[in-house]
This record gives C-alpha cells, sequence and structure tokens, in this order.
C-alpha cells in the first residue's frame, strides 16, 4: 500500500540536508556551463539544484560505470593471479530521477540478476534510495508516452515526487520511502483529497504534453510480423558514423567489454568497459570476418534488441523514451527515426 | 590557405559550420567529411534531409558519396580540369552571376579567355566523368540561392594544390556564391587548432595575423614588442627542414606535439635528416617514432591538464579549461617553452595564459577584441573581432572581399608529380579511417578504438586484385619508387581499377616511406594524394 504525503518546496533543501547526512545525495545539477547533469551533492548550501531540465545522462554511469577495475593481476614466467577487486558502495540517494530513467534502473535489475548475479551492479543497486520526479511538462525529444513508461511513474521509485505548483506530492512506494518519511515526519504532512486529484489532473495534462509523435506499438508490431524492410536498415546504417554514442547515452544499453590494461611489466587491471553493437569490433570475427556488414546492419541488431527481443522477452521494449539518443546522434540515425521509417505501410 | 589568400585575401572558412544546414547546395570536393570531420557531415545530412542536393567529387566512393544526389568519382588529380569544365557550362549556358562579377571580383576576363579554350570532350576524357553528370552539377550549383563549397586534403594535398583551390574560388566567385549567409567556401581544418596555429604565425612568412616579414613596418612592431632583432628573410618551410637530409645548415631541432617519422612524405628521408642534426628535442604525451629519436624527450601534458584556447576551421576561438592536474612529470607546453627560453637567455615570465592572450589581442589585428574573460561563457568568439564590443565575425567577406575585389586566377590542369607507368602502374592514394588520429600516438591507447581499426589496409579494386591473384585479407607488398611496406588487402569497390588507397596512422605500415616529397610551389604542401606504386604477393 502506497501512502501520499505533502512536503512544502520551502522544506526542501531542509529535507535534503538531513539527507545528505544519511545517504551519499546524487541530484542533476547545472554545472557552470549552463549543463544539467546528474552528481554527487557536495554541499547543499551551495548546490545548483535543476528541476527544469532534463539531466543530460541517465543514472547509468553512477549504477553501472562506463569504466570499472573488476580486478587487478600479476603475471610473469611463472603464471599469473587474478585478485578481485570490489568496493562497498556508500548507502546513496538518488534525488529528481524521472520516470524514464526509473525504468530504466527496473530493467538493468533484471539484466544484471539474470542466472549469474553480478555482484558489481547491485551491490551499488542494494545501498540505493531513489527519489522520482514526475515529468508534468514533458521536454522536446521526450516520447515516454508512447514506449508506456512515463511521464508519470507509479514503480521503481522509494518516494515518487509531483511538483503541485508550491508543494510536491509526495507518495511512498517502497519500504524505504516509508522510512524516511517515518524518520523524518516533520517535513510531511498528509495529502488531501484535492491534491490527490490535482495530481492525476496534472498527468492527464502531461499526456497531452509531448511534442513528438513516436510511433513505437506500430513499429514493435511491424519488426514482429517480419514487415521491416532491409532498406531501412540499410539506409539508416550507412548513416551511422559508429560513434556509439547512442548506446553510450542509452539508459538500457548495458553491453559491456572487457579488457587488460598493463601498468607495469608484470601487473595491471581487468577492466569492464561499456560497449556498443554498432561498433564492427562487436561482430568481427578473429579471422577478419564480419556477420554484421557495417554499411547495411550496423544499426541493425541495436532496435532489434530494443523493439523485438526484448519484448520477447521481457513483454515490453527496452527503449524507455528518453529521447537522448536524438540530441546526440551525429547522423540522424536515432531510434526515433527508425521508428519513423519502420511504421511507413 | 595560399590559394584562398590570394583570390579573397582569407585563407579560412567563409562561413560558420551551422550555416551549412542550410544550404541549398553543398559541393564537397576532396572531403571523407563523414570520417575526417564527423560534425560538419552531421550537418551536411541534416541539409539534406531538410531537401538540399548534395554533391561530392571524390575519386572514392566514400560514405558521403552514397549519400549524395550526384557522385562525381574523377581521376585523382583532375580537379582543375573538372571545375574548369563545370564553369565552361556555366558561362556557355549563361548561368554565371554578371551583377556579382562586376561589382565584387576584378580579372574576370583572364578567365573568360581561359574557360574559352577548355575543350569539354578533353575534360571528359582527363576525369572520366560523362559530360552529361558534370552539367548536372554545374547547374545545380549554379542555380542554387545557397550554395557551398566544402573542401578538404583531397584538394590541397597536390602538387597544383594552391591552383585547386584557386579553381574552387573561381567557381564560387563565378557563380556569386560568396559573402553570404549559408553561401561561400569553406576548407576544413584537419585538427582542432591547426587554424590557431595558423593564425598565431606558425608559418616561415608571416608573424601573427598574417602580417608578412618581409615588410618591415610589421617587423618593427614585433621588434618592438618583444625586445629583440628578427630576421629580414622568412624561414623555412616544414620538408626544407626534414628533407635537408641531415647535412644542411639546421643542426638542431624541436619538435613539439608532431611525429614526422609518419607523417612527413618520403619518411626516410625524415629519419636521415632528424639522425643526422647534432640535437634534437621532442615533446609529446607519448614516445612516438620521432620521440625515440630524440636527445632530450619532454613529456607534455594532454588538452585536460592545461588552460589556454582552440581556434577551429569556423575561425571561432574557445577557451579550454584545465580539469586535471598534470600527470606524472608532464608539463604544460607552455611551461617548458618559458623554462627552455629563461635557460636561453631569454625569459618569458607570463603569470597566466590570459596574458598571453592580452598579447596576442595586441599584436594580432584579427584577434585584438579576444580576450579570455570574453570567451569564459558562451561558445567563443569568430574572428575577424576588432575591439572588445566587437561579437566577432560568423562568415566573411560581408560587401567586400578582405583583399578589396574577389580576384580570378585562371588554372590550366598539372599533371601529378609521378603517373603510373609499367613499373609503378597503380595510383597511390592517402587518408585517415574513423576510429584513429593521424599517427595512433594518441588513439591507439584506447582498446575501444584499436579493436576498430588497428592495422593499415590497403583498399584495391577487386579487378585489379584478381590481376594480380591477391585474396581478400591476404599480405602484400606495396612498393614505391622510394620504399616498400607489407600490409593486408581490403578488396572494395570503394576505389576504382587503377587506385589503391590506405591510411597512414600505423607505424607497422609507414605509407609515408612510399610517398612523395613533391610539393606545391606555392603553398609547400605535399602530394599525398597521388604518387606511382606497385602491388605484389608477399611469397610465401
Amino acid at each position: 500500500m502506497s501512502s501520499s504525503h505533502i512536503l512544502k518546496k520551502d522544506h526542501l533543501i531542509p529535507l535534503l540536508r538531513k539527507l545528505g547526512k544519511a545517504y551519499r545525495l546524487v541530484a542533476p545539477m547545472q554545472n557552470r556551463h549552463g549543463d544539467t547533469l546528474f552528481a554527487e551533492v557536495a554541499s547543499v548550501e551551495t548546490m545548483a539544484l535543476d528541476l527544469d531540465h532534463q539531466p543530460q545522462e541517465s543514472l547509468k554511469p553512477f549504477l553501472f560505470p562506463q569504466q570499472e577495475v573488476i580486478a587487478a593481476y600479476e603475471a610473469d614466467q611463472a603464471g599469473y593471479a587474478l585478485h578481485p577487486r570490489y568496493a562497498a558502495p556508500p548507502p546513496t540517494l538518488y534525488f529528481g530521477v524521472r520516470s524514464c530513467d526509473l525504468a530504466a534502473i527496473l530493467y538493468m535489475d533484471v539484466i544484471f540478476s539474470q542466472r549469474t548475479r553480478e555482484p558489481h551492479y547491485l551491490g551499488r543497486r542494494h545501498n540505493t534510495v531513489l527519489v522520482g520526479l514526475n515529468c508534468n511538462a514533458p521536454f522536446p525529444n521526450c516520447f515516454c508516452d508512447a514506449t508506456k513508461n512515463g511521464p508519470f511513474s507509479e514503480l521503481g521509485a522509494d518516494l515518487q515526487l509531483t511538483d503541485l505548483g508550491d508543494r510536491f506530492l509526495v507518495t511512498a512506494g517502497r519500504a524505504q520511502g516509508e522510512t524516511i518519511v517515518s524518520r523524518w515526519p516533520q517535513f510531511f504532512s498528509a495529502a488531501e483529497e484535492a491534491e490527490i486529484k490535482k495530481q492525476y489532473q496534472l498527468y492527464l495534462e502531461a499526456r497531452g504534453g509531448f511534442q513528438r509523435q513516436v510511433h513505437v506499438d506500430l513499429a514493435i508490431r511491424r519488426l514482429a510480423e517480419g514487415m521491416v524492410d532491409e532498406a531501412v536498415w540499410q539506409q539508416l546504417s550507412l548513416r551511422c558514423q559508429d560513434c556509439a554514442g547512442c548506446a553510450y547515452v542509452c539508459p538500457t544499453c548495458t553491453c559491456f567489454t572487457i579488457v587488460d590494461q598493463p601498468r607495469s611489466a608484470t601487473s595491471g587491471e581487468r577492466l569492464r568497459c561499456w560497449d556498443a553493437c554498432t561498433f564492427a569490433g562487436f561482430t568481427r570475427m578473429a579471422g577478419g570476418h564480419n556477420p554484421v556488414e557495417p554499411k547495411k546492419a550496423a544499426i541493425k541488431h541495436r532496435f532489434l534488441h530494443k523493439l523485438k527481443y526484448d519484448v520477447e522477452k521481457h513483454g515490453r521494449p527496452s527503449c524507455v523514451g528518453c529521447g537522448r539518443c536524438l540530441d546526440i546522434c551525429f547522423g540522424g540515425t536515432d531510434i526515433a527515426r527508425f521508428v519513423e521509417l519502420a511504421s511507413e505501410e | 590557405m595560399a590559394g584562398l589568400a590570394t583570390t579573397f585575401g582569407s585563407g579560412a572558412m567563409t562561413n560558420s559550420i551551422n550555416e551549412i544546414e542550410q544550404a541549398q547546395v553543398i559541393l564537397a570536393v576532396g572531403t571523407n567529411t563523414t570520417e575526417a570531420h564527423p560534425q560538419v557531415a552531421r550537418r551536411m545530412l541534416d541539409a539534406v534531409d531538410r531537401g538540399a542536393k548534395l554533391i561530392v567529387i571524390d575519386p572514392r566512393r566514400t560514405r558521403l558519396a552514397e549519400c549524395a544526389t550526384l557522385h562525381l568519382a574523377i581521376r585523382p588529380g583532375s580537379d582543375i580540369a573538372l571545375l574548369n569544365g563545370m564553369m565552361r557550362i556555366i558561362l556557355d549556358e549563361n548561368l554565371h552571376d554578371d551583377l556579382f562579377i562586376e561589382m565584387r571580383t576584378e580579372n574576370f576576363l583572364a578567365l573568360r579567355d581561359m574557360l574559352y579554350r577548355v575543350d569539354l570532350a578533353e575534360v571528359e576524357v582527363e576525369t572520366g566523368v560523362p559530360r552529361d553528370r558534370i552539367a548536372s552539377a554545374a547547374r545545380l550549383y549554379a542555380r542554387a540561392q545557397k550554395a557551398v563549397i566544402c573542401y578538404c586534403l583531397g584538394i590541397t594535398q597536390h602538387i597544383c594544390g594552391t591552383d585547386n583551390v584557386q579553381s574552387i574560388a573561381n567557381l564560387a566567385m563565378l557563380t556569386g556564391h560568396v559573402e553570404k549567409e549559408w553561401t561561400g567556401v569553406d576548407p576544413l581544418r584537419g585538427q582542432n587548432n591547426v587554424q590557431g596555429a595558423c593564425d598565431m604565425g606558425a608559418l616561415p612568412s608571416v608573424y601573427p595575423s598574417y602580417q608578412p616579414v618581409a615588410d618591415p613596418t610589421f617587423r618593427r612592431k614585433f621588434e618592438q614588442a618583444w625586445g629583440v632583432t628578427l630576421p629580414e628573410q622568412p624561414g623555412l618551410t616544414l620538408l626544407d627542414m626534414t628533407h635537408s637530409g641531415g647535412q644542411g645548415a639546421i643542426r638542431g631541432m624541436y619538435i613539439m606535439g608532431e611525429n614526422p617519422m609518419l607523417s612527413d612524405p618520403d619518411a626516410t628521408k625524415v629519419e636521415a635528416t632528424l639522425r643526422g642534426l647534432d640535437f634534437l628535442a621532442v615533446s609529446d604525451l607519448f614516445l612516438t617514432e620521432t620521440a625515440q629519436l630524440a636527445h632530450v624527450v619532454f613529456p607534455a601534458a594532454s588538452f585536460a591538464e592545461k588552460t589556454g584556447t582552440v581556434t577551429n576551421s569556423e575561425r571561432r576561438v574557445q577557451l579550454i579549461r584545465q580539469v586535471i592536474p598534470p600527470l606524472g612529470e608532464t608539463w604544460p607546453d607552455s611551461d617548458t617553452i618559458m623554462a627552455l627560453a629563461a635557460r636561453l637567455g631569454y625569459p618569458m615570465p607570463y603569470e597566466s595564459q590570459a596574458e598571453v592572450m592580452e598579447e596576442i589581442a595586441l599584436l594580432t589585428p584579427i584577434y585584438s577584441g579576444i580576450f579570455h574573460d570574453r570567451l569564459e561563457t558562451g561558445w567563443g568568439l569568430q574572428w575577424p573581432c576588432w575591439g572588445r564590443e566587437h561579437p566577432g565575425t560568423p562568415f566573411l567577406h560581408k560587401y567586400y572581399f578582405t583583399r578589396g575585389k574577389g580576384h580570378f586566377v585562371p588554372a590550366q590542369p598539372i599533371p601529378a608529380s609521378e603517373l603510373p607507368d609499367d613499373d609503378f602502374p597503380l595510383l597511390l592514394n592517402t587518408g585517415r579511417v574513423y576510429h584513429q588520429y593521424h599517427t595512433g600516438t594518441m588513439s591507439r591507447q584506447c582498446p575501444t578504438l584499436t579493436r576498430e581499426a588497428d592495422r593499415a589496409l590497403l583498399q584495391l579494386n577487386p579487378a585489379d586484385a584478381k590481376g594480380l591473384a591477391i585474396r581478400q585479407g591476404e599480405m602484400v607488398r606495396l612498393t614505391s619508387r622510394r620504399g616498400s611496406i607489407e600490409l593486408a588487402a581490403s578488396l572494395t569497390e570503394e576505389v576504382t581499377a587503377g587506385s589503391v588507397y590506405t591510411t597512414f596512422h600505423f607505424h607497422e605500415a609507414p605509407i609515408n616511406r612510399l610517398t612523395t616529397a613533391a610539393a606545391d610551389p606555392k603553398a609547400k604542401c605535399p602530394e599525398y594524394k597521388i604518387c606511382a606504386v606497385r602491388v605484389e604477393k608477399v611469397s610465401p
């Protein structure tokens, strides 16, 4: 059972100050170049909290870093020894997480606990508190309504916030959220019926606020029916610049590779690094043959994975409609473009 | 640089990169834009999405060529013939801009007389491009209201590089496609700060802001500012220095952030020169092939470890900020230079990079309004910027050309310095791949990039490969009059029969041991794009 409370905006910073004493605090902040990014809050006094713009990156780099040392190694003539590295992460509270990024975390939870449980991600995840923020006004590139995980979220967050103007409606969704409300009860008052109704009204209005029509369901159906023409893949793959920017900003792209980085003649570190299926090296074999011809199908696997394989496997696409790849793409081969082309009869 | 300076009065992009997006026609000549300038290619492709026509002139079928409305696959080195052919058609069909020519240019009659002697049948033979395709390109370009030409090293790295550039300028002036927003002539620079290095006078014949060394007025200005007597003669060009054979007047060199052992043509001579010096010092991030020959190596700090500015293709001066302290024993280049200067008896006690910028503003007219505090916010300033209140200049030559009137310089086709013959029957062209940068000093340290491309591939047309019984991926020996290397063959239709192509990133296959040091007589830019070679199977 979820419970609803009211937090006045005047008391947000004081609440964050208390939370900052109990957790490592991460929130969307504007840096001195005007970019909004999730970052660790060094000081609640001076933090430039920015809840008006979409953070340029999701929480992926925090829970699944771009580069991570997973072991140290020593090697000499006699052989080699591998010493796994694991640092227990501090309890962390992520504040102001949008519904797309929440959905992405739920997806990563599944990916990293299939068959073998992955200790690095799950270790961080278990020490995580998520405070979500519903989107009253979707951003220009967003289409989370089409991927059916936004603009409001009812899943995944420990506390879910809705901006009601001078106050937040706070819904405690999970145990950790209830803990926060009961540990600092002075900040919260009971929500009234009118306030809960206002939240639903905002939800309805937000759904009408999308500037892009991206018919994800149509593309999914046409992929399932095998109706997407080869020419679509070719047209987009030819223009793909192979920079992997889409996979790097994507909150649900979780492919990685493992490389050994020598630090001396006899020792080094084993790193886990983000990888991307658009790289030719992702599929090229030792003899040089590549079953995926880059110019014809570089991006095929990426979109099949998001909109076909994951639908078959998990019942929903693994695109969460955050729209970040639309901004980053050099060649105009982003997922919205694909959906548009794939949906053409 | 030299070509545009003569015709327009300024050797830089006339537009801003963003303007390319709004063009109706884009003529891309000798530029593999998607691989070498992805951020520019992005604008080109956006323009295509908005309905712009893209014309690509390139001997290879690059990705950009595949996205083009029209791809003219010319014979390497026949750019002037093609451009003259286009201009002849424009003239014949009365598509030139009379008013622009009258108001803004001079020496048109010389161009017209030369064009009237152009034989279009000969152009067809020389370029290998059918006449109707040349005519289509000419009409598309001339009829557009907003048309840009982008060119790169495929134009300049020829023995006729300056004439190539002047032909491009002729075409733009003939049709009035300069002096406006979204319309112009845009040389794409190869690195983030090549434009800045040229602007600062890292050229043998000019001081900062292209003020000639030979002119006593400018010389006195710099003598006064620096408190020294400066030489009256221009310095030596790069090739004069690196190809002197080590027996010349130059006995010592200090090389910063450059790896001529791999990047300069006819590299065997470069090695002899460097080994013949009495003293060689090198600054670089890593121990490059050049640094390995040095008596003293200065470990240099990377971009993230220092503060300063870079000036990009569109003349935009941007601040780069230090984010981490220099790693290990590395120093920022400015610290190394100041310490060296002090030891040599000429202290240069600048307190900060901002102070250096103040001196640049004082002595460099086109930078006179550019100060660090103005660069702190926004996206930098585009020169010319004439004072603190000046907002910078997004596009050049508004109302009049920098030199006054645009000057037509008619150019005749000039044969390459070395053409195929019986012993060396193939044409070698060199360039770059997307995932590696120059001699690989930095990019080959990154495992993701090396997984994408970590060895040299010789692109060879399947028809040529068949004649030589060479299979896909087989190691072959590539030989020119100057040297021989071994590398793997990659059979592809991207190159036409009779041509081969490879990159200069990899020290295992140092292609510049084969290239020729023959250079454009004006700009002294070597002919990296053409030399004669033969391909053989490596005997088992």
